[in-house]
């Protein structure tokens, strides 16, 4: 192994030629290229982890680029994984980098987390990272688990036992996944840019720190970061007994996630055309769930607006319309909103909701005077 | 008996936005099963919110008896990356 690259971290007390011989041999998977993704990779590629794989379906955004910063303005458009895997090898050419252009799902994130040592999950939504956690936990596969919200982010490990030899998952702190679009996402909620990059960075410090064997992991703890004030706070977590994951593969694969078993979606979910033809039918209600300063402004006549804020008032008032569809920034919110509907009016009325939402099918809503 | 008791509440993410981190006076209570109902009626939002409790940082998984100036952090989960 030619060694210079690596100088100024095996010169470190603890860490040694030994350290990076572990590296190099580490296998790592991270699933998300975003804005904990890129950081998360950047360090872990500069410090000579040997096997890494990157995994995300998604495109380039320009939205991405105030925290994704693997991405250049260029970029837009392009594969993530496809960028990020040049980008990464530019920088260190004598490592193994692997994209997966895919979403994880039940049926492939088994054999993806098996040829992994480590994994670690900067998704963007709890279907992931329940699926993650689930997949991690029947496989024992350690799981380093990073979370950005606003101004805040959250750090720890799973499935790793501490010295007592307990191990825990994320289902010990929450058991069930919140409902949808009760949380904020980024896209949702903001984000600034350097919290994933702080959070990002501390994830790949753990990495290293179990990968090497140097220093105290966040085994059990739950590390939360508030860029605002610079405090951080942990908590520890023991094994609760409040849930049951699946303990083979094949009872894995045939799981329903609780959320699935607790609101059968029965609305729908529909693309701009469709709702384009929801719009010609004589009972049609075009609702618009987001607060009254979110841009852009789309015409009241066609689209009332009922903010989610707003949201348990309007459940009261009785609506006369067949077809009633919901739409917000995102695609998230509105689902939320149409749950809500389908359990007030169900099988009464049809409920749709925009997926993708606003952002989506921006063409189809930007209008000569909310262009912005 | 006097059973007032000093709470020192620390709120995370959108909690914030609801229960500011604060001393909290409380009486008549005893433990943290009854603390969520006593927050969930001062701070309505907050029983629509999913949160987890943690007692002088080790996160509640049971009822837990509470003293005299605990610290009792509440924080939802984030999901963003």
């Amino acid at each position: 192994m030619k060694t210079e690259r690596y100088d100024r971290q095996i010169i470190l007390h603890g860490f040694g030629e030994e350290a990076q011989f572990r590296l190099s041999a580490a296998r790592v998977l991270v699933i998300g290229a975003g804005g904990l993704g890129c950081p998360i990779l950047q360090y872990l590629v500069a410090a000579g982890t040997g096997h890494i794989g990157i995994v995300d379906d998604d495109t380039i955004a320009l939205s991405n680029l105030q925290r994704q910063i693997l991405f250049s303005t260029a970029d837009v458009g392009k594969l993530k994984t496809i960028v990020a895997v040049q980008r990464l090898q530019e920088m260190n050419p004598e490592i193994e980098i692997k994209p997966f252009n895919l979403r994880i799902q039940k049926n492939n994130i088994l054999d993806l987390l098996k040829a992994y040592d480590i994994i670690i999950d900067g998704t963007d939504n709890f279907d992931s990272r329940y699926l993650i956690n689930d997949a991690c936990t029947l496989l024992k596969k350690p799981l380093i688990f990073a979370a950005v919200s606003g101004y805040e982010g959250q750090l720890a490990i799973f499935n790793v036992k501490d010295h007592q030899g307990k191990a825990t998952n994320y289902r010990d702190i929450f058991p069930v996944s919140p409902q949808a679009g009760e949380i904020p996402n980024c896209a949702e909620n903001g984000v600034l840019g350097v919290v994933p990059g702080i959070i990002g960075a501390m994830a790949a410090a753990e990495a290293i720190k179990m990968i090497t064997g140097i220093g105290k992991p966040l085994i059990n703890i739950l590390l939360h970061y508030n860029l605002l004030n610079q405090e951080q706070y942990q908590m520890h977590i023991t094994p609760a007994t409040d849930y049951t994951l699946p303990t083979t593969e094949d009872d894995f694969l045939k799981m329903n996630n609780h959320h699935d078993l607790e609101s059968p979606s029965t609305y729908i979910e529909v693309d701009a055309i469709q709702m384009h033809a929801l719009q010609q039918l004589p009972s049609t209600l075009l609702i618009d769930v987001r607060e009254r300063h979110e841009v852009p402004v789309l015409d009241p006549v066609t689209y009332i607006k009922v903010p989610m804020s707003e949201f348990d008032t309007f459940l009261n008032t009785d609506i006369q319309e067949e077809n009633i569809l919901l739409l917000c920034q995102h695609g998230i919110r509105s689902v939320a909103a149409a749950e809500a509907l389908q359990e007030k009016y169900g099988h009464s009325k049809k409920i749709y909701s925009l997926k993708g939402g606003i952002v989506k099918w921006r063409d189809h809503f930007l209008t000569p005077s909310n262009e912005r | 008996m006097h059973n007032t008791m000093e709470l020192e509440i620390i709120s995370f993410g959108k909690i914030a936005e609801v229960i500011q981190s604060q001393q909290l006076q409380i009486s008549g209570l005893s433990n943290t099963d009854e603390l969520k109902v006593y927050l969930e009626k001062s701070f309505p939002p907050l029983s629509r919110m999913t949160y987890k409790l943690a007692l002088n940082k080790i996160i509640v998984k049971e009822n837990l008896q509470l003293k005299n100036k605990d610290t009792v952090a509440i924080m939802p989960p984030f999901s963003g990356g």
